[in-house]
């Protein structure tokens, strides 16, 4: 298996190309961020600026945009921007998957107080979701695909429904991995959800009998047809293309400033304390099943960030990876298998019909085994 | 009616996008170069694209020809020719040479005349077609579809009764002939969404 | 009359699309046909599809995705052309007249050759006596050389060949091919314009269909390439995967401009919610890869 020369990501990653040299798209990409110089990103935010203003509502009629939030940090700081910062009238939606660490709900009820803007919060039936959440994880090794699908459905429903075309979502995910460069300037499509954060797998894909799927459960998982889409005018921005994005940053802004609350109890999975906490699989199992299709997890994508940034060295978020990738964590597993009524064993079965050949062999003793990026040789 | 699309696979060109669009639409389409599998369609549709000769040549191995003639001149089978389908109907090619096409429309497939226009050849990309005779193959659509169109030769029918629709390129040239139940389009209704798609459906459900 | 076209170009890397920038540095996008699915209702008057691998091994590197992984090319094309409602040209790595079958029974309208016809000339011609002009698309990758003038560069832009761009246009037409495919290198993925001298050298040297390609920033650039380089048709790689309906917005603005573009109209998307896993005659049929 190949690494990174820079981070710490394996050649699997997602959406990752390796170069000649060594190094990840998402390294060269970050690179192309770093000699942007300080005139850059002020045109940036000038650019942000005019495109805003052709979206802000001259006679208070209905509301400037709509901000996607699961009352995370994210969400907290791209409700400041634009309704403290710019002082537009944005109306939340958020899509509630049922998955909230306490503080991560109560992160989610302060937002409408803390900003004092109007919220819509939408759950689809918990037993849908008990559902899918089995029927998603036997089928692609994602419990969490009802909470992809409804993140980037249910807020494009309400734009088309209450004609708000405008959808500010914050962080440009793709830097994960380097699929686009700054210059590029993604907006949401259609496209990227499907294929990319739905796999392309859609709601028409969930009816199961087995299960007792209907159609009639995913009301809320229709994306709008391209006819709505056009004649409303809808469209997704990133604030992450006009705004230097450092969460390391921001969050304990919103902490300190707007009542934030952190990770009462340390993740299992990961370092970070402040990411996640509108959904506990996100960081425990659903993160736990990318470890054991392709081998790393979210200690792997936090710490190439954070080596990037120049948070730690590459030996550090070697450590890092070495300590918290493999974790099997307990805390929210208990949960999710008394949530669905699964055994462990069953889990564990089915966990392992998605370990990836490319990755994953056995050893002698049938245990799985892969190679480490601790114990490579190549790097220095 | 059960309809049954046949389209004659004799070598020529991308054939799979046809068989794709009438499936699209809903029908069942059968690819084949064999008459024991063809003879059953309802319609018969012959595409191709490339030189007039060669296709001919082609055509002629497979001895199909006498068949399709028993089927469509005396039968009255519904026959659709696409392209260099269209253009092998007529009695006389003038590519590369002359070459005797199936002789179905009399007439004669002559290169594009750019001498006044100096407009570029082949003529390729989207042109409207001005419709003559609406009926059957172009109802459900504008005055002036937009089809595409890839050629340098086109087919002149010597009656020009049988021209069905037109195409402005410099000159007028012949975008579509209908004789009784024989039809040919000079352009790729199969590539031509939405309207080309429309043709296709008009045409299957000829009777 | 004839209108001028828009043609998104897929560029494929080893079982992936992906962006290009100078021919050097290459960023995934995504699976090899949800691009195209999107690409044909947005109306798109063509679409360009080019094989970039450096070698012959196709993969999506994951298996648990709603998309077949085919280890071959020829599948592959045979995928994109389901669900390819427009006419499509295939290029990258054809060597042979057998090569050119197997693209066009796959699904291919046209082919584009590059490498092949520099090295061997004669093949333009056996593609077109075989297959007719208006299927072989003579494609051109060009850059500045050290003498500070246009040159021909072969082997996806690896090696120089000492050609003059708007020459080998001119004895590519000579040859049989049916349509020029024109890349400048240098502006490839950099989004500041088309090279519009270079572009119009070449269509005022031929009388053969120029498409231009390198160089899309804005819709303003796609403009300029009709309008200044006189292109008959305009396509890009990269800019099209930005933004939503963005072939639509694309042609909505050079309609607006007055260009003879075909109408901007959404067009059905013919497998909207319908579900490949249901159905086994949609799509895919694969099998997760288990091991153990």
């Amino acid at each position: 298996m190949k690494y990174c020369q820079r981070c710490v990501y394996p050649e699997v990653a997602v959406n990752l190309i390796l170069d000649d040299e060594g190094v990840c798209s998402a390294c060269r990409v970050f690179e192309e961020f770093e000699t942007l110089t300080g005139d850059f990103w002020a045109e940036r935010n000038k650019r942000f600026d005019e495109l805003i203003e052709q979206y802000r509502n001259k006679d208070q009629s209905n509301y400037d945009c709509i901000i996607p939030v699961s009352g995370g940090k994210d969400s907290y700081f791209i409700t400041y921007m634009i309704k403290v910062i710019y002082k537009l009238n944005p109306l939340l939606v958020t899509y509630h998957g049922n998955n909230y660490l306490p503080e991560g709900q109560e992160n989610l009820n302060t937002m409408r107080k803390s900003f004092g803007v109007d919220h819509l919060v939408f759950g689809p039936s918990i037993q849908t979701l008990v559902k899918l959440n089995r029927l998603c994880f036997k089928r692609m090794g994602d419990m969490n695909w009802h909470a992809h699908c409804g993140i980037e459905t249910y807020p494009i429903q309400a734009a088309v429904k209450l004609k708000i075309p405008l959808i500010v979502w914050g962080e440009t995910a793709w830097d994960v991995s380097g699929m686009h460069s700054p210059d590029d300037y993604v907006e949401f499509s259609a496209k990227s959800r499907l294929e990319h954060s739905m796999r392309g797998f859609d709601w028409y894909d969930m009816i199961d009998a087995e299960e007792g799927i209907e159609a009639r459960d995913l009301l809320w998982a229709r994306y709008p047809s391209d006819d709505e889409i056009e004649s409303v005018g809808v469209r997704g921005i990133y604030i992450g293309n006009f705004f230097k994005w450092d969460p390391n940053w921001h969050a304990p802004k919103m902490r300190d400033e707007y009542g934030f609350q952190m990770a009462r109890q340390p993740f299992e999975r990961t370092y970070r304390m402040f990411s996640n906490l509108d959904d506990m699989h996100e960081n425990g199992i659903h993160d736990y099943l990318k470890y054991i299709k392709f081998g790393y997890g979210r200690a792997s994508d936090h710490a190439s960030k954070d080596i990037r940034t120049g948070y730690m060295t590459r030996e550090q978020g070697i450590e890092m990876v070495r300590r918290y990738d493999h974790v099997k964590p307990r805390r929210d597993l208990e949960r999710w298998l008394q949530y669905v009524g699964m055994t462990e064993e069953e889990f564990d079965r089915i966990a392992d019909t998605f370990r990836d050949p490319r990755v994953w062999r056995k050893d002698e003793t049938g245990k799985w085994v892969k190679d480490n990026i601790w114990e490579d040789a190549s790097e220095g | 009616m059960n309809r049954l699309i046949g389209i004659v696979d004799y070598g020529s060109g991308n054939v799979t996008s046809v068989v794709n669009a009438f499936e699209a639409l809903g029908f069942s389409a059968r690819l084949s170069r064999d008459w024991a599998e063809l003879k059953e369609s309802t319609h018969i549709v012959l595409p191709g694209v490339g030189a007039f000769g060669a296709g001919m040549d082609r055509l002629k191995g497979l001895d199909l020809i006498e068949k399709l003639e028993r089927e469509v001149l005396e039968k009255g089978k519904p026959f659709l020719g696409i392209c260099l389908g269209h253009q092998m109907l007529a009695t006389l090619g003038l590519e590369f040479g002359e070459h005797e096409g199936l002789n179905w429309i009399q007439g004669r497939v002559e290169k594009i005349d750019t001498g006044r226009s100096q407009l570029r050849l082949p003529h390729i990309g989207w042109n409207h077609a001005r419709v003559l005779q609406p009926e059957p193959l172009y109802r459900h659509m504008t005055e002036s579809p937009c089809f595409y169109y890839v050629h340098s030769y086109h087919l002149v029918p010597e009656d020009p009764s049988w021209t069905s629709a037109v195409c402005d390129y410099g000159v007028m040239l012949t975008a579509s002939i209908q004789k009784q139940n024989i039809f040919g389009v000079q352009f790729h209704p199969e590539k031509s969404q939405p309207e080309g798609l429309q043709l296709l459906k008009n045409f299957a459900e000829l009777a | 009359m004839l209108k001028n076209r828009l043609i998104p170009c897929l560029l494929l890397r080893n079982g992936l699309i992906v962006q290009s920038k100078q021919f050097k540095r290459w960023q995934v996008l995504g699976n090899p046909t949800t691009a195209v699915r999107r690409l044909s209702v947005w109306a798109s008057d063509e679409l360009i599809y080019l094989d970039i691998s450096p070698d012959a091994v196709y993969d999506l590197k994951r298996d648990d995705l709603n998309h077949p992984n085919r280890g071959s090319l020829a599948e592959i094309i045979r995928d994109v052309a389901k669900y390819c409602f427009m006419p499509l040209t295939f290029g990258g790595g054809i060597r042979t007249i057998e090569d050119i079958r197997v693209r066009l029974g796959a699904g291919a309208d046209k082919v584009s050759l590059n490498t092949q016809a520099v090295l061997t000339p004669t093949f333009v011609t056996e593609a077109a006596e075989t297959f007719g002009s208006q299927c072989v698309v003579l494609s051109i990758d060009a850059a500045i050389n050290g003498e500070n003038r246009h040159e021909v560069k072969i082997q996806r832009g690896k090696e120089w060949t000492g050609l003059d761009p708007v020459e080998w246009a001119v004895e590519g037409e000579r040859r049989g091919a049916g349509e020029i495919l024109l890349n400048s290198i240098d502006r490839d993925g950099a989004m500041k314009g088309f090279d519009i001298g270079l572009i119009r050298r070449v269509v005022e040297a031929v009388s053969i269909p120029v498409i231009a390609i390198g160089g899309a920033g804005k819709w303003e650039d796609l403009a300029a390439a009709l309008s200044e380089g006189r292109a008959s048709a305009v396509s890009a790689a990269n800019i099209f995967h930005y933004t939503e309906q963005s072939v639509l917005n694309a042609k909505k603005y050079l309609f607006s401009q007055g260009f003879n573009v075909r109408d901007p109209k959404l067009l059905e998307d013919k497998f909207r919610d319908k579900s490949s896993v249901h159905d086994p005659t949609l799509a895919w049929t694969d099998k997760r890869k288990c091991i153990g």
